[in-house]
C-alpha cells in the first residue's frame, strides 16, 4: 500500500478544521511519498502475450488479468440504455455503444475511417449513397450482421412510437425522416434501404457531403432482438446480443456494468483491453477522490472537474502529467439574447453588451485551463474556423459600450429593465463566468442582472417556449460530427434561439449541401459566421478545452500525439464510434497503482 | 439546583423572568450575539467594507488577508462583505420561516391539544398530510411551480415548517392537561380558555423555544438546498446557505469559501440557542416557583 | 382502543388520497416533461409522440383515475428512469439498502445522543455541558454532505483505510453512517438535555425527591421517562427521513439506495416514481405517527389516546 502525496498547505489547513488531531498526526507520521517509478523494472523477457481475440499485446503490457479498464459513470444522470438509438441522453456519460460497429469510425485526427462499412460511394445526383458492409461481421448468437439490421435500426430511430430523443439529428438529411417522425409516412419509406444483405443505401433530401461523417452514429441493433425484446434488449445481459468488440456480462443497477471482450468479434476494431468495469461514481464531485484513491483509471474532464480539483492537479507534478487537455467536442459557451423583444431587438444594445465582456481577465482568472477566449463560434481547429478574423469586432471597450447604450436610449443604464441571466444547470465554471459578466454589466453599464442557474428541464422548457421565456442566457453547444453544417446549424431560424437571419440561413443551407470545391464551401460557412458575429445576437465567451485525467498505465497508439501534437482521449471516446477503442492497453506500470479489479 | 429564596414582594411573571434572565451569563451572551446579528442585518451597507456584488475577476479566489478578511470568492467578491449582507437574507429566511411556522402551528396545536375529539383528529390528519410529503421535496415542487425569490422561498419553507411546533404543542398539552396544577385550576372553577392561556401555554413554551432555535438554521439550510438546485435566491444576492452550497466545488483548496459562511450559521444558531435556553430557564423557574 | 386504531387507519387512507391528488397536480404543473431536450428543441411531432407513448397527452383527470386504478390493483407503473423494472421492483431493490443504512445511523445516534444529553443535563453549565452543546451545534450546522466529502478525503484519499464508496461489505457502512448519524445525534442530545432539566424542576420530581428517592432512581424512574415525550415528537419525523435515504450521502458514497430518486425523479419528471415515492412516504409517515402516539401512552400514562373532553 503506497502513501499518496502529502497534502498541500491549503488542504492541510482545511483538514485541520475537520479533525484537528488526526490531521496533525497524519502530517507528523506520513512517510515521504513514493513516486511510482516509470517502468524502471526491466521487462521480463517472455513470448508475446496474446489476448482473447488473438491480438498481440505490446512488450510493456500488463498481464491479461490486469487488462481491465475501470471507467466511471455519473450516477446522478438517468441511465437506462447503452445504445445510441435507444436514448442518447440516458447513457449517463458511461461507456456505451460497444456491442456493434458503426458504419464509420473516427481516428484521433477526427478523420472518417471505414467501420462496419468497408467502402462507400455517392451517385451523380449527390443524393444516393451506397455503403458496402463488412461480410465477416457476426452476432455472437451465430447469425450474420446484415443490411437489414441497419435498416431496422434507422426505422426504429424514426418511429413515432419510439419517440427517439435524437430524432432531430437526421431530420432534413435522410429522405422522409421528418415525415416519418411526424407520423405522416410509414417508417418503411425513410431513405434507408437494404439493396442486398451486404449493401446499404441512403437517400438524402439534398446533397449531403457530410453524410459519412454524420453516420458515426450508426451502431446497429440486431433486428431479431429488437423485434423480440424491444429497444432495451441490451439493458439485460440475458437478452443482450453483440456483434461488437465487447459483450455485456453484468449490469447491477445503480452500481456497475461489466463488459468482456467478445470472443466472436469478427470486425476490424480489435481491442487490447479484455474487460471493462464501469462503476457508478455517484456524483461528479467524487470523481477526483476516486481517481486519487486509484479506484478508477480515467476522469472525463469535460465540465466535471471542479476549480479546486484543477488547482490540486496543477500543484502536483504527477497529477499534472496525467492531465490531458484537448478540444473535447469543440464546445463553445456563448451569451444569447432574445432578439425578438425589446431591449435586445436593438442592435446597439447588443453591441454595447458585446463590448463589456472582458474575455482576457475572465479566462485568466475564472476559466483558466478549461478554455480559450472565443470571439466567434467555431473553435480554432474546427473546419472553417476563422477566429482571428473576429477578434477586433467586439473587443473589450467599456467606453464604447457606454456610448452605444446611450445611443440606444439608455444612458448609464437608465430605464433599462432588470435582467435575469438564466443558466442550464451549469457547473461551477460557467456559473462563475456568468457572475463575472453580470457584475461587469452592472459596473460598466449600470444594468442590474440576477443570475439564475436553473433546473435543466425547466430551462429547456422556457428556452423552447414560443415565444421563448429565456431573455438572456449563457449556454453552450458542441459538435455531433466534424462539419460546420452541424455547429452552425444550431442558429438556423426556428432552431434553438429566436434570432433569425435569412441571409445566414441561405448561406448555411447552401454551403451544407455544396458539393463543389471544398475551399469555396469553407468560405460560404465563414461568410455565414461573420454575419452571426457582427449581428451580436450572441456574445461568444469561450471555447471549452476540457482536460481528462488518464492514469499513466493507460498507453497505446490512440493516446500518442495527434496531427496537432495533442495526446488525449479524443472525442467521441471509447466506443465503436472511434478507433480509440482498439488503440489503448494497460501497461505493466499498473501494478504500482492497483490490483486486478474483480 | 440553587434557586434563590422567593422574595416576598408581589411580582409579575414577566418581571420575574427578566430578572432570572439577566442573571444568566450564557443567556446574555446569546442576547448579545443575536443583537450583533440583527445590527449587521440592519446596517449591512455601513458595516460591509465592499459592495456585496462588486466583482473583480482579477482578484478571484484570494485567501484571507488584511484587505479581504475572509478572502474573495470565485469572481473576486469580498467574502466578508457578502457574509455581512447575507445576514439580512439568511435571518429573513430563518426568522420569516419560523414566524410563519408559529403563526400557523401554535393556534392549530392549541386547538388540537385542548379540544381533542374530532377537531384534534382533523388537525392531526392535516399535519400528517403535510408531513407525509418530505419537506424539501414539497418546497421543491412548490417553487418549481410558483417560482423562486425570497418571499416564495419563505412561504414554501414556512408552509411546511409549522408542523413541528403544532405537534410539539399538542403533545405537551396532552401531557400537561392531566397534571396537578391544571387539575387544581379546574377544581377551583377556572374556564378552559383561562387554563389554556394562563397555565398550559406558558408551560409549553420551553420546547417551542428550542424548536424555534433549531428551526432557524434548518430553514437557512433548506434555502441553501433550494438555491443549490437553482430554485432559491438568485445571485448576486448573498445568502449563507447558498454560499456554503456554492463552496462545495472550491472547498478542498479554497477552504475560506466554505468555513466562514458555515461559521456564520453556527454563530447564529449558538446565539439563538443560548438566548432560547436562557428564556426557557427564566420562564420555567419563574413559573414553577 | 380498537375504535381509536380504526379511526387512525381511516385517517391514513384519507391522507393517502389527499396527498395523491395534491402531488399529482403539482408535479404536472412543473415545467418540462420526461422527454429529453438538449441540443436542439424536439419538433412538436416528436414531443407529441413522446407524450402519447406514456399516455401523458390525455386529460389530467383521466390520467389520475387511470393511475389510481392501477395503484389500487397494486401496479405502480414503470419508472422512466429505469424502464426495465417496475416502480415497485425498484423500491423493493433500493429501499432495504437505505433502510439498513438509516437504522444503523439511528442505532448510533440514539444511544450516543441520549448519553451526551444526560451528561450535559447532569452537569449543567460545566465543561461537559458546553462540550456537548458545541458538539450538538456542530452536528446541526455543518451539513452532512460537507462532513461526507471530508470523510472521503481523510479516510479514503489520505489514509487509504477505506474505499471512497461502494456497497456490499460491512466497511461500506462506516462513512455514510457517521455522516448520517451526526444530525440526529445532535438533536437527541439537545432535546434530552432540555427535557431532563425541565422535568427535574417539575412538581412530581420534587415530590419524589422529598419522598427520599435517590437521584439515580429519580433519573431513571421519572425524569428520563418524562423527558421522552418531546424527544419522541422530534425524533419520530427523522425516522422516515433516515430510512428512506438521504440524497447527498447516498450519492457521495455510491450507496445504491432510494435516496437519489427523491430528487432525480423530480429533476427527470419521472411521474410514476414521484407519485410512488410520495405515497410510500405518506403511508410510512402516517404509520410512524400512529406508533409514536401509541408510544406516548407507554412512556406517559397520563396521555390518553382518545383525547376525551373532560
Amino acid at each position: 500500500m503506497s502513501w499518496s502525496k502529502l497534502p498541500s498547505r491549503t488542504q492541510r489547513t482545511a483538514l485541520l478544521l475537520l479533525v484537528l488531531v488526526a490531521a496533525l498526526l497524519l502530517q507528523a507520521c506520513a512517510p515521504a511519498a513514493t513516486a511510482p517509478d516509470d517502468g524502471q523494472e526491466a521487462a521480463v523477457p517472455a513470448g508475446p502475450v496474446v489476448n482473447t481475440l488473438g491480438k498481440e499485446l505490446p512488450a510493456d503490457a500488463a498481464p491479461l488479468d490486469q487488462q481491465v479498464l475501470v471507467y466511471p459513470y455519473n450516477g446522478w444522470r438517468t441511465f437506462t440504455t447503452i445504445d445510441f438509438f435507444q436514448a442518447v441522453y440516458e447513457r449517463a456519460d458511461s461507456l456505451t455503444d460497444l456491442l456493434s460497429d458503426a458504419l464509420v469510425r473516427l481516428d484521433k485526427d477526427f478523420q472518417v475511417n471505414p467501420g462496419a462499412a468497408t467502402e462507400w460511394s455517392v451517385d451523380e445526383s449527390g443524393l444516393v449513397w451506397t455503403f458496402k458492409l463488412d461480410p465477416n461481421l457476426m452476432w455472437n448468437d451465430g447469425t450474420p450482421v446484415t443490411a437489414d439490421d441497419y435498416v431496422a435500426t434507422f426505422r426504429y430511430g424514426a418511429d413515432p412510437e419510439h419517440a427517439w430523443d435524437f430524432s432531430w439529428y437526421y431530420q432534413g438529411v435522410i429522405r422522409n425522416w421528418t415525415q416519418a417522425v411526424a407520423g405522416e409516412v410509414p417508417v418503411e419509406e425513410i431513405g434507408v434501404r437494404a439493396v442486398d444483405a451486404q449493401t446499404l443505401e441512403f437517400t438524402t433530401e439534398a446533397p449531403a457531403p457530410f453524410l459519412p461523417a454524420m453516420l458515426v452514429y450508426s451502431a446497429t441493433f440486431q433486428k431479431a432482438a429488437l423485434e423480440a425484446h424491444g429497444g432495451l434488449y441490451n439493458s439485460n445481459p440475458e437478452t443482450s446480443v453483440s456483434a461488437g468488440p465487447y459483450q455485456l456480462v453484468e449490469w447491477t443497477k445503480d452500481q456497475r456494468l461489466v463488459y468482456a471482450i467478445n470472443p466472436d468479434y469478427k470486425g476490424t476494431n480489435v481491442p487490447y483491453i479484455e474487460r471493462i468495469v464501469v462503476v457508478n461514481i455517484g456524483q461528479p464531485s467524487q470523481l477526483m477522490p476516486a481517481y486519487e484513491a486509484n479506484e478508477i483509471d480515467f476522469v472525463n474532464g469535460g465540465g466535471t472537474l471542479s476549480p479546486a480539483d484543477l488547482e490540486i492537479i496543477g500543484a502536483d507534478p504527477d497529477l499534472n502529467a496525467q492531465y490531458h487537455p484537448h478540444y473535447g467536442d469543440f464546445r463553445t459557451y456563448y451569451f444569447a439574447f432574445d432578439t425578438s423583444q425589446p431591449p435586445f431587438d436593438n442592435l446597439l444594445v447588443r453591441q454595447a453588451f458585446a463590448h463589456v465582456l472582458d474575455r482576457e481577465t475572465i479566462l485568466a482568472n475564472v476559466v483558466k485551463r478549461q478554455g480559450m477566449a472565443a470571439y466567434s463560434f467555431l473553435m480554432p481547429g474546427f473546419p472553417a474556423a476563422n477566429s482571428s478574423a473576429h477578434q477586433e469586432t467586439y473587443a473589450f471597450n467599456v467606453e464604447g459600450a457606454q456610448q452605444l447604450l446611450a445611443e440606444a436610449g439608455y444612458p448609464n443604464g437608465e430605464g433599462f429593465p432588470k435582467l435575469t441571466l438564466k443558466l442550464r444547470a451549469e457547473g461551477p465554471t460557467p456559473l462563475a463566468v456568468a457572475q463575472a459578466y453580470a457584475a461587469a454589466l452592472k459596473e460598466s453599464l449600470g444594468i442590474e442582472v440576477e443570475v439564475n442557474n436553473m433546473d435543466f428541464k425547466a430551462f429547456m422548457d422556457e428556452l423552447n417556449a414560443k415565444p421563448t421565456g429565456v431573455q438572456f442566457t449563457l449556454i453552450s453547444y458542441g459538435m455531433d460530427y466534424l462539419d460546420p453544417s452541424n455547429m452552425l446549424g444550431v442558429f438556423l431560424s426556428g432552431g434553438r434561439h429566436p434570432w433569425s437571419n435569412a441571409e445566414y440561413d441561405s448561406l448555411v443551407r447552401d454551403a451544407s449541401s455544396f458539393t463543389g470545391d471544398p475551399a469555396e464551401r469553407v468560405q460560404m460557412f465563414q461568410e455565414a459566421e461573420t454575419i452571426l458575429v457582427n449581428d451580436a445576437a450572441f456574445v461568444f465567451a469561450y471555447h471549452q478545452t476540457p482536460g481528462d485525467l488518464i492514469k499513466p498505465y493507460l498507453k497505446g497508439p490512440a493516446l500518442e500525439p495527434d496531427a496537432n501534437g495533442v495526446a488525449a482521449w479524443h472525442w467521441p471516446g471509447f466506443s465503436s464510434f472511434s478507433n480509440l477503442l482498439s488503440g489503448v492497453y494497460i501497461s505493466n506500470e499498473v501494478s504500482n497503482y492497483r490490483q486486478a479489479p474483480d | 439546583m440553587n434557586h434563590p429564596p422567593p422574595v416576598a414582594a408581589q411580582r409579575t411573571l414577566l418581571g420575574d423572568a427578566a430578572r432570572r434572565f439577566a442573571r444568566n451569563r450564557l443567556a446574555l451572551v446569546g442576547l448579545a450575539m443575536v443583537t450583533i446579528l440583527l445590527t449587521m442585518a440592519v446596517g449591512a451597507d455601513q458595516i460591509a467594507p465592499y459592495a456585496y456584488d462588486a466583482a473583480d475577476p482579477a482578484r478571484a479566489l484570494q485567501f484571507p488577508s488584511g484587505q479581504h478578511w475572509m478572502g474573495t470568492d470565485e469572481v473576486g467578491r469580498d467574502v466578508y462583505s457578502r457574509i455581512v449582507h447575507g445576514t439580512r437574507i439568511s435571518l429573513s429566511v430563518g426568522l420569516g420561516v419560523m414566524v410563519l411556522a408559529l403563526l400557523i402551528g401554535v393556534p392549530l396545536g392549541l386547538l388540537a391539544g385542548l379540544s381533542g375529539g374530532p377537531v384534534d383528529y382533523a388537525i392531526m390528519r392535516l399535519v400528517e398530510v403535510f408531513t407525509a410529503v418530505p419537506a424539501l421535496m414539497l418546497a421543491l415542487l412548490l417553487i418549481s411551480v410558483f417560482g423562486g425569490g425570497l418571499a416564495n422561498v419563505i412561504l414554501a419553507l414556512g408552509g411546511v415548517a409549522w408542523l413541528d411546533s403544532c405537534r410539539l404543542l399538542r403533545a405537551q398539552l396532552l401531557s400537561l392537561r392531566e397534571r396537578d396544577f391544571v387539575l387544581a385550576a379546574r377544581t377551583v372553577g377556572a374556564s378552559g380558555a383561562r387554563i389554556a392561556l394562563r397555565h398550559l401555554l406558558p408551560n409549553s413554551i420551553a420546547p417551542l423555544i428550542v424548536a424555534v432555535t433549531i428551526g432557524i438554521p434548518v430553514a437557512i439550510f433548506a434555502e441553501a438546498g433550494l438555491s443549490f438546485l437553482g430554485l432559491g435566491i438568485n445571485d448576486p444576492i448573498p445568502s449563507w446557505g447558498k454560499m456554503v452550497g456554492n463552496a462545495l466545488s472550491y472547498m478542498r483548496v479554497y477552504w475560506h469559501l466554505g468555513v466562514f459562511p458555515t461559521l456564520a450559521i453556527a454563530v447564529t444558531m449558538l446565539g439563538f440557542t443560548f438566548l432560547g435556553d436562557g428564556l426557557r430557564d427564566a420562564f420555567d423557574t419563574a413559573m414553577n416557583r | 382502543m380498537a375504535r381509536y386504531l380504526f379511526g387512525r387507519l381511516a385517517g391514513i387512507v384519507i391522507v393517502f388520497w389527499i396527498v395523491s391528488v395534491v402531488i399529482f397536480l403539482l408535479m404536472h404543473a412543473i415545467p418540462g416533461g420526461p422527454y429529453n431536450e438538449d441540443k436542439v428543441p424536439l419538433t412538436a411531432e416528436a414531443k407529441a409522440n413522446y407524450l402519447r407513448k406514456y399516455g401523458l397527452d390525455r386529460p389530467l383527470v383521466e390520467q389520475y383515475l387511470l393511475y389510481m386504478g392501477n395503484v389500487l390493483r397494486g401496479d405502480f407503473g414503470v419508472p422512466f428512469q429505469s424502464p426495465t423494472e417496475s416502480v415497485a421492483g425498484l423500491i423493493a431493490r433500493t429501499w432495504p439498502v437505505s433502510a439498513s443504512l438509516g437504522l444503523a445511523a439511528l442505532l448510533v445516534a440514539l444511544p450516543a445522543g441520549l448519553l451526551l444529553g444526560i451528561l450535559a443535563a447532569a452537569r449543567q453549565n460545566s465543561w461537559v455541558d458546553y462540550l456537548a452543546s458545541a458538539t450538538a451545534t456542530l452536528g446541526l450546522t455543518v451539513p452532512n454532505f460537507v462532513v461526507a466529502v471530508w470523510l472521503v478525503l481523510l479516510l479514503a484519499v489520505q489514509l487509504k483505510w477505506l474505499p471512497t464508496g461502494g456497497w456490499g461489505e460491512w466497511y461500506h457502512y462506516i462513512m455514510p453512517v457517521t455522516a448520517l448519524a451526526l444530525a440526529p445525534l445532535a438533536l437527541t442530545a439537545r432535546y434530552t438535555r432540555t427535557s431532563i432539566l425541565e422535568v427535574v424542576r417539575s412538581d412530581y420530581v420534587r415530590t419524589a425527591r422529598s419522598k427520599g428517592l435517590s437521584d439515580r432512581q429519580i433519573l431513571l424512574r421519572h425524569t428520563l421517562r418524562n423527558a421522552m415525550i418531546p424527544l419522541l415528537t422530534i425524533l419520530a419525523p427523522q425516522i422516515p427521513n433516515l430510512i428512506t435515504g438521504t440524497i447527498f450521502i447516498e450519492s457521495i458514497f455510491r450507496v445504491p439506495g432510494l435516496g437519489k430518486f427523491f430528487v432525480s425523479s423530480i429533476l427527470g419528471r419521472d411521474y410514476p416514481m414521484i407519485m410512488a415515492l410520495l405515497l410510500l412516504v405518506a403511508v410510512l409517515w402516517s404509520l410512524v405517527y400512529l406508533i409514536t402516539d401509541l408510544l406516548y401512552t407507554l412512556v406517559d400514562p397520563r396521555v390518553r389516546l382518545e383525547g376525551k373532553k373532560s
